[in-house]
């Protein structure tokens, strides 16, 4: 994969941004900017659409289509994310058996298992939930993952497909909150449920309290993904380029020191998805009626 | 003197060292838990995991800022 020749290096220790005098940065030997791609000085892996773009540059294609696969690559990405779902799970639910196969196994195993889980959370309302709280989970352990892959690229790194998410869940949220509520319930849930002239007076206190935190919950869950997924990102791209910078200094073969944060990464990409998931789980289960916890019979 | 360049690295430090406090924290917790009652592992290493994972998204939350500023620097 390391090649010295050609228009697809990817990674050239020339165009590592350098600093000139006056404190600017400029990438040097810049005519071929694809296999080292830095957003603002970060570097990231070149993925398949990088290398299609490479392709398509010296051969003619026009600028403007090239303009538009840089510009939504997250979105073709989120889309490979979505068909990959689809035709899995429609490949192993199509007859579903009483033994299932091995497709179906697995399926069943992690979709079972987390609706499980889901159910430790929301009790019975689970049933009505667990659409929206599911495809979260499985929706952002693809595309975490996906970036994995050589090849890929997870369009969760980028904050503009992480915090879409989040308002996604926060206007899901509200929403469940005031048809379940009602409006005037919902109003008393964000003053914090005065019940004695105590209460009462707090409510200028707890009004904007309440607003300023159900305004910071969607932003601390898109900051969390997209700073643990552009995170992760940027370490193996740094070590990748460290490995590529020692290639002359081992005798002439790349010896994979990233691996070991491959291993991380994968680690850390399922327990975001997991935690964005339950997170909305939970602000679910704050919003719903507790009614129910009377009618237990423990 | 680029106070930014002083301040940015200063500042992810401490994030570290608080992440660093408080997963100790959780994690002690959750390893004197496993020793009471090694039956509960499973549900305890989970819960111990999740745990983390907020924690550690506040150090994350000053990484971000250093990406987001860094080009200034």
């Amino acid at each position: 994969m390391e090649t010295e020749k050609g228009t697809i290096s990817l990674f050239n220790p020339d165009k590592f941004p350098k600093r000139n005098e006056h404190g600017t940065e400029e990438a040097h030997g810049g005519e071929h900017g694809e296999g080292h791609d830095d957003h603002g000085g970060v570097q990231h892996f070149p993925n398949l659409l990088t290398y299609a773009i490479g392709i398509m540059r010296p051969l003619g294609v026009s600028e403007t289509v090239i303009g538009y696969l840089e510009k939504y690559e997250n979105l073709i990405f989120a889309l490979i994310a979505t068909i990959i779902l689809g035709l899995l799970t429609s490949r192993a639910m199509r007859k579903p058996e009483m033994v299932p196969g091995k497709l179906q196994n697995l399926i069943e195993y992690l979709f079972g298992g987390y609706y499980e889980f889901v159910r430790g959370v929301l009790g019975d309302e689970a049933k009505r939930y667990i659409p929206f709280v599911g495809t979260l989970f499985f929706y952002i352990w693809c595309m975490n993952w996906m970036g994995l892959v050589p090849g890929g690229h997870s369009p969760t790194a980028s904050p503009y497909v992480t915090f879409p998410l989040a308002i996604c869940v926060f206007l899901y949220v509200q929403y469940i909150a005031l048809t379940r509520l009602g409006p005037i319930k919902y109003l008393a849930h964000l003053a914090g449920d005065p019940k004695d002239p105590v209460g009462w007076a707090m409510v200028p206190l707890m009004l904007p309290l309440h607003l300023i935190g159900e305004l910071a919950k969607p932003l601390s869950l898109a900051l969390r993904l997209f700073g643990n997924i552009m995170g992760e990102d940027t370490l193996l791209a740094l070590f990748a380029g460290l490995v590529v910078i020692a290639i002359p200094h081992v005798g002439g073969f790349g010896i994979p020191f990233h691996l070991p944060f491959m291993f991380l990464a994968l680690l850390a990409s399922t327990i975001q998805a997991l935690v964005f998931s339950l997170l909305a789980t939970i602000y679910i289960s704050q919003v719903l009626p507790h009614g129910h916890d009377e009618e237990h019979a423990h | 003197m680029n106070l930014l360049g002083v301040g940015l690295p200063l500042g992810l430090g401490f994030a570290a060292l608080g992440s660093g406090i408080g997963l100790g924290n959780a994690v002690n917790g959750a390893m004197q838990a496993m020793g009471r009652q090694p039956e509960a592992h499973g549900k305890i290493q989970v819960s111990m995991i999740i745990g983390m994972a907020f924690i550690e998204a506040l150090t994350i939350y000053a990484f971000v800022t250093v990406f987001v500023l860094q080009a200034k620097l």
